[in-house]
């Protein structure tokens, strides 16, 4: 039963890393949701020059693959004076890709609200911006949400390609325990497991949170 | 035939005057040249084919539609839609109109109770406590005591509508526009809402309401209004009107409605 004594090793150094991937998981999120949401009403806004800018931002962001923006973050930004950790670089980059992506499941709910409600809170006298605050937002991210919890998963799988600019997290660990161990196998089924002994239980959750939220639409 | 209302029912104020009415939709003419004068406490029901424009000028009168030209006049407030106005003018036009929709218009993910006290506090400024007194007491009034706490999609058609009618008149607006009000409804829960109607119609409220139900234009409505293409065709009194109409648009209106 060498694999569950070695597992018992590998397992502290990879929950460590796993604690830097949750972690970076969790910055992309804390940054990159706000700005989703500033980037969403970008996209929607009258305002020419806003709207290109915010467009922009996400094209970029869902077109180039997260490891691009993160190298790029990494080995390119020092060459224009600017030095970042190597945490830091990968939150740059994933929060980017974070924001662009949730953007636009926040403009595809925020525009799923039905119009007969917008002309009913308008009808009443509402302005524009409450009915915003208490008709569009309370309902759009509700219809949004299954999406950005299905992004959230997949953002703490590609948080792995960050041991490409030397964070710490758990893929990077894992690599180090195989090098120095060679028992390459039983690291990477233990990192897989890890991964998704995480996702699995994320994924029922926003399933479950899914149903509870439809429940008065 | 187009009679003035003040000619039949004399001594009554002027709450609602459209004049020179016009909208389009790109190419389409939708309205041209409608004018139409509604006074206090009286019930002025509007009829016509589909297309017509009845909802067109429904939604013109509050705003929801940008006219092309024309003035709207509500209670004192005036808009010239070829002027620019501000928007403390545009809510105070809509504040004194209260709408109520084909589909009701519900806030779904709000209780029963919430549509109808959240506006209140929005548009009047009325503390929570006012506004939910308020709304129970108009629910109650609309046979709903029971579902503040209720959510819209949980109760009957006939209900929301209801529902929507105590959120309306919460914010005490001086003229209540309609627009099939029961058309969405099976014919017995449409009853409910036409009863609801009839007794805001004994209490003096003014109210506009384009509808498909002749009994309730020729018996409850004091004046009525013919549209066809995009123009009022004939207005007077619904019981002359459904006698023996004068326009040959509204003869052949009316005999394929009462023929169904
Ligand atoms: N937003 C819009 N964009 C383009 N055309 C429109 C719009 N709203 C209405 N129309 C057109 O305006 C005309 C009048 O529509 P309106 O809804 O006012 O008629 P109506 O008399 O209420 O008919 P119905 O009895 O079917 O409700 C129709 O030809 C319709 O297609
Ligand atoms: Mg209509």
């Amino acid at each position: 039963m060498t694999f569950f004594t070695d597992a018992a090793a590998f397992l502290p150094v990879l929950l460590n890393g796993l604690q830097v991937s949750a972690i970076l998981t969790l910055l992309s999120l804390l940054f990159g949701l706000p700005l989703a949401g500033v980037l969403a009403f970008g996209i929607m806004s009258k305002n020419r020059v806003a709207r290109l800018i915010a467009i922009a931002i996400v094209e970029v962001g869902r077109g180039a693959p997260a490891l691009v923006l993160l190298q790029l973050m990494y080995f390119g930004l020092p060459d224009v004076g600017i030095t970042l950790s190597a945490l830091a670089s990968a939150t740059v980059a994933l929060t980017w890709t974070t924001a662009a992506y949730c953007a636009e499941y926040l403009r595809g709910g925020l525009s799923a609200v039905p119009a007969g409600e917008i002309e009913g809170s308008q009808a009443l006298g509402m302005t524009t911006a409450d009915t915003l605050r208490y008709i569009i937002i309370p309902q759009g991210w509700r219809i949004a949400l299954p999406s950005l919890m299905g992004f959230a998963v997949i953002l703490f799988q590609a948080t792995s390609l960050a041991y490409t600019v030397t964070v710490q997290e758990m893929m990077s660990q894992a690599y180090s325990l195989g090098a120095s161990t060679f028992k390459y196998l039983t690291v990477f089924v233990l990192a897989g497991l890890l991964y998704a002994v995480i996702s699995i239980p994320a994924t029922w959750l926003s399933v479950l949170l899914e149903k509870r939220m439809a429940r008065h639409l | 035939m187009i009679e003035n209302p003040q000619d039949r029912l004399p001594g009554r104020r002027e709450v609602v005057r459209v004049r020179n009415l016009a909208k389009s939709f790109g190419e389409n003419t939708v309205l041209s040249d409608v004018n139409l004068t509604v006074l206090e406490g009286t019930v002025t029901a509007m009829i016509g084919p589909s297309g017509a424009g009845k909802s067109t000028v429904l939604r013109c009168m509050n705003l929801l539609e940008r006219p092309d030209s024309g003035t709207i006049e509500i209670d004192g407030h005036v808009i010239d839609a070829e002027r620019r106005f501000s928007n403390r003018e545009l809510f105070a036009l809509r504040r004194s109109a209260g709408m109520v929709f084909q589909h009701f218009n519900l806030f779904p993910h709000m209780t029963v109770l919430r549509n109808v006290s959240l506006p209140q506090q929005r548009v009047l400024g009325r503390s929570k406590g006012e506004a939910d007194e308020r709304a129970m007491a108009l629910l109650t009034r609309m046979g709903l005591a029971d579902k503040g706490e209720q959510y819209p999609n949980r109760c009957s058609g006939g209900q929301q509508q209801r529902i929507a009618i105590a959120r309306a008149l919460a914010l005490d607006p001086k003229v209540m526009l309609f627009d099939e009000p029961t058309s969405a409804l099976d014919p017995e829960v449409g009853l409910e809402v036409l009863e609801v109607m009839k007794e805001l119609a004994a209490s003096g409220m003014t109210m506009i309401v384009v509808t498909h139900e002749m009994s309730f234009a020729r018996s409850v409505s004091e004046d009525l209004i013919v549209m066809a293409d995009g123009g009022i065709i004939e207005q007077g009194d619904p019981k002359r009107i459904m006698a023996e109409p004068s326009h040959p648009r509204t003869q052949e209106f009316l005999r394929a409605v009462l023929q169904r």
